[in-house]
């Protein structure tokens, strides 16, 4: 009876949790306290650059995943709730905008569309840009402040960089209100701008960088953690934290999250890896154990080349072998039938049972390439046949030892033939 | 009541064309007196005001008749006016049309050319009109009264009576700045030596903020309190309105075309807290008024002239923002000093241009017209469908929608300290009022121009500037051009024509002949028509447009832009000047010296050896900038700004940069003071937060400025990447080639996490790492699809990668392999 009840708690917690984990206002909500975090030295910036009437133009720079993109929407939303409608932002993205002209369109129809007024879709582009200006100095007549959002800002920087000139010479020449904020992973994006552009930049930089383990720690703490006053019910509650406070004095979970930021400490990493851990949850009591842990890492660590080589076939553990047994041999270039002559010679040698035809070994062949463990060598001689289009293998022969180990149904022999030339 | 009042007297007179613009007219000003909260908050005023003004019936009454008078009045002068002279009824009409169509009064109007043709000879325009012992020109701010009623008509006291004695004059008076009322510096109790410096009010306003209940003197009985024309105007007995045109009818009465000032009260918004007591609003509403109705000046001024203004009298106010009585928004005025032509912008009037538009469709439109403001709304929405407001047609429908509903508090109740300022003064859309260290070249330039100009024959001429970013070049040549632009006011001058265009904003290099036909002009051409007409006028001399035979003056920045392949847009351009008749001056802007050198022969003979040099400022000459900006605020530390122009003249001399560099330390130091005020601790080291910029913050901005973020984002690597990092640099100095594969790479580093008993990563979390700092470009890698074929590189010096891996606190064994 209590598994009945604890079941739609479970889940429910699962919920609450997995919420969360998704809305990067709560995750990113402590950076919200401390003066020195990159939440508040941005927001200073872009409220007095709205309250003071000023232009400002800023670069975030730092690696994929430390959430430039979130700390960025906090600002603005509370910004927006601060000055109600002296805001507009225009968002362009480097992908999407990476042409002058098209950024330029898009973003009189975005003035347009946040001002109420109507947009044609022929205007010229110095119509739009002039739109543009005409905009800028109207808004900020008004006390309106226009916040430029440059995603993947280094693809701004091909070509004449027109739209950055413009955008910065407008900001230079009038007395306009913008903030131009520029987002790339790039970490030399601004030295990208040419000099007259760089010029009239005004270099503020903020970096975002991967957090230290004591960070994320208490971030772990911070998401996991239920509170009292939630919906659950309270005994649930008080239980649940008490099990992950354990969790989190134990030894192994500091290994768990020493071996997770080893590989990448960003904190969309982290966020993947708990979304894991919840998912993990046991279903009958609603708690975390360290297992849900160990499990989730693991999902986190797994290796796709090594697992698509756990479930090859016999026959194309031996094409593979024969690979490698050509590169070793030190025979650079090699196709289809110089392995079917290795198949042929170790077939004759240990007499295996596994032996095929050619017409069999060409589909084992065919099937690697597809899974792309084995490409070609060149990109030309599109039109040779494929037996005699050289090709190459992709996989480390350390990888395909450690695979021919771990996989049982694997002859001794082959290993052997794995060994043998390494020791040979 | 108002509004059902107005479409019935409009219908009666539905198509005659005065009625519609009075009606129009009295709707707009109706717009003013509708809105029901300023009834209420001038009521509850009158209570709190001094009883003397009490007598005085409730004003938005007597406003509401006027709107209804004024009208009757009009519409029954108009038609006597159509007995004597019929061809003069429609006349308020047209000059409304002209208005817009053309500045000079001269050109004919499409719609009805038969009367526009006599019109012009019996309607005089005046620049200045001695009326009634004043006089009253263009531009100047005037009280309006209401034609009705006795009391308006009476002797306007000049001098204001004291609150206290109710006697005028004798001593100096002060104002009060909460209640605006006057008192001798003797009847202050206590009495007060001098004009105290800053606000200052009165003990019985003082008194009502703190909630003190005091009582303010009465007035003797019998003797009625006369009100200034500064009281009436504030309770809306009186108009201020600045002339805009005064012409003289066929008639011989006098008219002016005035747009009016409204008090806070009037607006959709109300009074709001920040408001001035002597605030006024500029509208956009235009009205033709008789100069009978004007009753003498008052003097509206801009924040700044207020704030200089000491004693100029009672007939003073302040205006800083434009109301728009159609959309009920507020804008900030331009900067007119500034921007001369922004008075000749068709989006400064921007109503007008609907309004005028409305007239010219078709007749159903005047109904719209004379509907109630809301009607009116949405069929302008429904007009502005066609203009886009983006196109360059519509381009002026739709801006003065732009516009705040109510002056947000932050901008105005906000005093600015010394380090706000001084940001301020720092931002680069400030412009300076002296532009220091450039007076050789300016005076060059405009040496080069006077003599291009001045010489009757005109001589076509090229000056190419160069220079690198940030040392003045453009702003040093427009600053010359408003010189000469005062000297042309002046008379000193041949009048002359001056096109700025900059390389990097047009769309093509060609279309610099749409664009500068376009200024000459006011057409627009496809471009090879454009180069035709433009080479045509240049050679042959064939007029363009009204520009007859003045010089011109290009300025073009970034030239360096216009460069095509076969170099054909900067060879014609080049080429005009040397014409016998062009009359043709260019001044080449662009970064590099050589740029003649690179061009074609032809067309370097062309550009002319005239060459003028802008040298990248140094360190004294920075120092000297900044100063110059930061004068009378005591903001930074000296010894900061030297350190500042120092570091920027040893780097690049731009002076950009060393303005943004001293605005961002400005912005460390308010950061800081900001963040001890929040915490409400005082400021823990005398040096560091004494309200100054320090030279710890100018070196922070420096280190923001110049140094790259790559040994940071190195330091916080994942370990995994630093080990790979390190073996980047371990394999580059084994093998002395830049490129590995990362096969090699792979075998390097699991081999050192083998021997160094770190857990072994696997080949696909080591390919990702690679990948991922690929993409922060730390390494230049290919893509990931070639896996173990997949070439590495640094993208930044190997030492880089081993200072900043030295000392990493998790991977102690990394050093001994660096």
């Amino acid at each position: 009876m209590a598994a009945a009840a604890a079941a739609p708690v479970a889940s429910q917690a699962q919920a609450v949790l997995r919420k969360r984990l998704c809305d990067p206002a709560f995750v990113h909500s402590p950076l919200k306290s401390s003066p020195d975090t990159n939440y508040s030295k941005l927001k200073y910036l872009v409220a007095s650059s709205v309250s003071e009437a000023c232009n400002n133009s800023v670069l975030l720079l730092g690696p994929r995943g430390c959430g430039k993109g979130a700390v960025l929407d906090m600002v603005l939303e509370d910004l927006k709730k601060e000055h109600p409608d002296a805001i507009s932002v225009i968002r362009l993205n480097g992908m999407l905008h990476s042409d002058d002209n098209c950024a330029m369109k898009d973003i009189a129809r975005q003035l347009c569309l946040q001002h109420e007024l109507s947009f044609s879709k022929m205007a010229s582009s110095d119509d739009n840009t002039e739109f543009m200006i005409d905009m800028l100095r109207e808004c900020g007549l008004a006390h309106k402040t226009v916040i430029f959002i440059l995603e993947e800002f280094d693809l701004f920087a091909q070509g004449k960089q027109r739209l950055l000139y413009s955008l910065l010479d407008a900001m230079q020449s009038l007395t306009s209100q913008a903030v131009v904020i520029g987002m790339s992973c790039r970490l030399d994006a601004d030295q990208l701008l040419e000099k007259r552009v760089r010029s009239r930049f005004s270099h503020r930089k903020l970096l975002f960088i991967p957090s230290s383990l004591d960070d994320i720690q208490s971030l772990t703490e911070h998401l996991l953690m239920l509170d009292q006053a939630s919906v659950l019910p309270t005994n649930y509650v008080t239980e649940y934290n008490s099990r992950l406070t354990s969790i989190f004095n134990h030894k192994k979970f500091k290994g768990i999250l020493n071996s997770l930021t080893d590989a990448d400490a960003t904190t969309s990493n982290i966020l993947r890896f708990l979304f894991r851990v919840v998912s993990y949850m046991d279903k009958e009591s609603g708690l975390l154990s360290i297992d849900c842990f160990t499990n989730a890492l693991s999902c986190m660590q797994r290796q796709p080349k090594m697992d698509s080589l756990q479930d090859l076939s016999i026959l194309e553990l031996y094409v593979l072998v024969c690979m490698n047994r050509l590169e070793d041999k030190e025979q650079n270039s090699y196709n289809f039938n110089t392995i079917m002559k290795e198949y042929k010679s170790i077939q004759d040698a240990y007499k295996t049972s596994d032996k095929y035809a050619t017409t069999v070994c060409f589909r084992a062949f065919e099937h690697l390439l597809d899974r792309e463990l084995i490409t070609f060598a060149d990109t030309k001689g599109r039109n040779i046949a494929l037996e005699y289009r050289p090709v190459k293998l992709l996989i480390s022969s350390r990888e395909l030892a450690e695979s021919l180990k771990l996989n049982t149904t694997c002859p001794t022999v082959l290993q052997k033939l794995l060994d043998r030339e390494r020791y040979m | 009541m108002d509004l059902s009042a107005t479409p019935t007297r409009s219908k009666s007179k539905p198509r005659s064309t005065p009625s519609k613009t009075i009606a129009a007219s009295a709707a707009a000003q109706m717009d003013l007196s509708t809105p029901s909260k300023p009834t209420t908050r001038r009521k509850s005023k009158s209570v709190s005001s001094p009883p003397s003004i009490a007598p005085a019936t409730p004003s938005t009454v007597r406003r509401s008749r006027r709107l209804l008078e004024t009208p009757t009045r009009r519409l029954l002068e108009t038609p006597t006016k159509d007995l004597v002279e019929t061809p003069a009824k429609p006349a308020p009409a047209p000059t409304l049309k002209r208005k817009r169509a053309a500045p000079s009064p001269k050109t004919p109007i499409q719609a009805e050319p038969k009367r526009q043709r006599r019109l012009p000879k019996k309607k005089a325009h005046y620049r200045k009109v001695v009326y009634d012992g004043g006089e009253f020109a263009a531009g100047d701010d005037v009280y309006v009264k209401r034609r009705e009623g006795a009391e308006s008509d009476e002797e306007e006291p000049e001098e204001e009576e004291c609150r206290v004695c109710f006697h005028a004059g004798g001593e100096v008076m002060v104002e009060c700045d909460a209640c605006l009322g006057g008192f001798h510096l003797r009847c202050v109790r206590p009495p007060l030596r001098r004009v105290p410096e800053g606000d200052w009010a009165c003990p019985y306003c003082e008194a009502e903020r703190a909630g003190r209940a005091i009582e303010r003197p009465k007035q003797p009985v019998g003797k009625s309190i006369r009100r200034t024309a500064k009281e009436k105007l504030l309770s809306s007995d009186l108009w201020a309105a600045r002339i805009e045109s005064l012409w003289r009818e066929p008639d011989g009465t006098f008219w002016a075309k005035v747009r009016w000032y409204t008090i806070p009260e009037e607006t959709a918004a109300g009074r709001q807290p920040h408001n001035l007591r002597r605030e006024l609003y500029r509208t956009n509403d235009l009205a033709d008024i008789e100069m009978e109705t004007i009753l003498r000046h008052c003097y509206v001024m801009s924040p700044k002239e207020f704030r200089d203004a000491s004693n100029e009298g009672d007939d003073v106010f302040y205006c800083e923002y434009e109301y728009d009585v159609h959309w009920h928004n507020f804008k900030r005025l331009a900067d007119i000093d500034d921007e001369p032509e922004t008075q000749e912008d068709p989006s400064d009037e921007p109503y007008n241009a609907g309004n005028d538009y409305n007239s010219d469709t078709d007749e159903d439109s005047e109904f719209e017209e004379e509907d109630g403001p809301a009607k009116r709304c949405s069929a302008r929405k429904n007009q502005s469908h066609q203009f886009a407001a983006n196109s360059r047609k519509g381009r002026i429908y739709g801006l003065q929608k732009i516009g705040i509903r109510k002056i947000p508090e932050h901008v105005r109740c906000h005093q600015k300290t010394d380090l706000e300022k001084a940001k301020a003064t720092l931002l680069l859309a400030t412009l300076p009022k002296s532009l220091p260290c450039r007076d050789k070249e300016m005076e060059e330039i405009s040496t080069f121009v006077k003599d291009a100009i001045c010489n009757d024959q005109c001589l076509g001429r090229c000056l190419y500037i160069h220079g690198v970013p940030g040392t003045g070049k453009t702003m040093s040549v427009l600053a010359v051009m408003r010189r000469l632009r005062s000297e042309l006011d002046s008379g000193a001058l041949r009048p002359y024509c001056f096109i700025e265009i900059n390389g990097l904003k047009l769309a093509s290099p060609e279309n610099i002949y749409k664009v500068i036909y376009e200024q000459l002009s006011g057409h627009r051409v496809g471009w090879k028509k454009a180069l035709h007409y433009l080479t045509e006028h240049f050679s042959d001399g064939t007029k363009i447009g009204k520009q007859t035979s003045q010089p011109i003056i290009l300025l073009i920045d970034e030239l360096d832009l216009l460069l095509t392949r076969n170099q054909s847009v900067l060879y014609n351009v080049l080429d005009w000047p040397t014409k016998p008749n062009s009359n043709l001056v260019v001044i080449g802007i662009a970064n590099t010296m050589d740029l003649p050198e690179k061009l074609l022969p032809r067309i370097s003979s062309r550009m002319g050896i005239q060459r003028l040099c802008f040298g990248p400022y140094n360190y004294r000459q920075l120092q000297e900038i900044i100063t110059s900006r930061l004068k009378g605020i005591d903001a930074f530390e000296d010894q900061a700004i030297e350190f500042a122009s120092r570091k920027v003249a040893a780097m690049s001399g731009d002076a950009r940069r060393a303005l943004e560099i001293c605005r961002r330390a400005a912005e460390f130091a308010d950061y800081r003071i900001k963040q001890f005020q929040q915490s409400g601790q005082a400021p823990s080291s005398a040096n560091r937060g004494n309200g100054v910029v320090c030279m710890g913050d100018v070196e922070d901005a420096i280190q923001e400025v110049f140094q790259a973020p790559h040994i940071q984002v190195m330091k916080n690597c994942p370990k995994f990447g630093k080990i790979i990092l390190a073996a980047m640099v371990h394999e580059l100095y084994r093998s002395g080639l830049g490129e590995v594969l990362f096969d090699k790479l792979a075998a390097t580093v699991l081999s050192w996490c083998h021997v160094n008993r770190e857990l072994l990563p696997g080949y696909d979390t080591l390919l990702k790492i690679c990948c991922k700092l690929g993409e922060s470009k730390i390494v230049l890698c290919e893509e990931g699809t070639k896996h173990k074929f997949q070439k590495v590189q640094l993208n930044y010096p190997s030492d880089d990668v081993t200072f900043a891996l030295k000392e990493s606190p998790d991977l102690p064994w990394l050093s001994k392999y660096l």
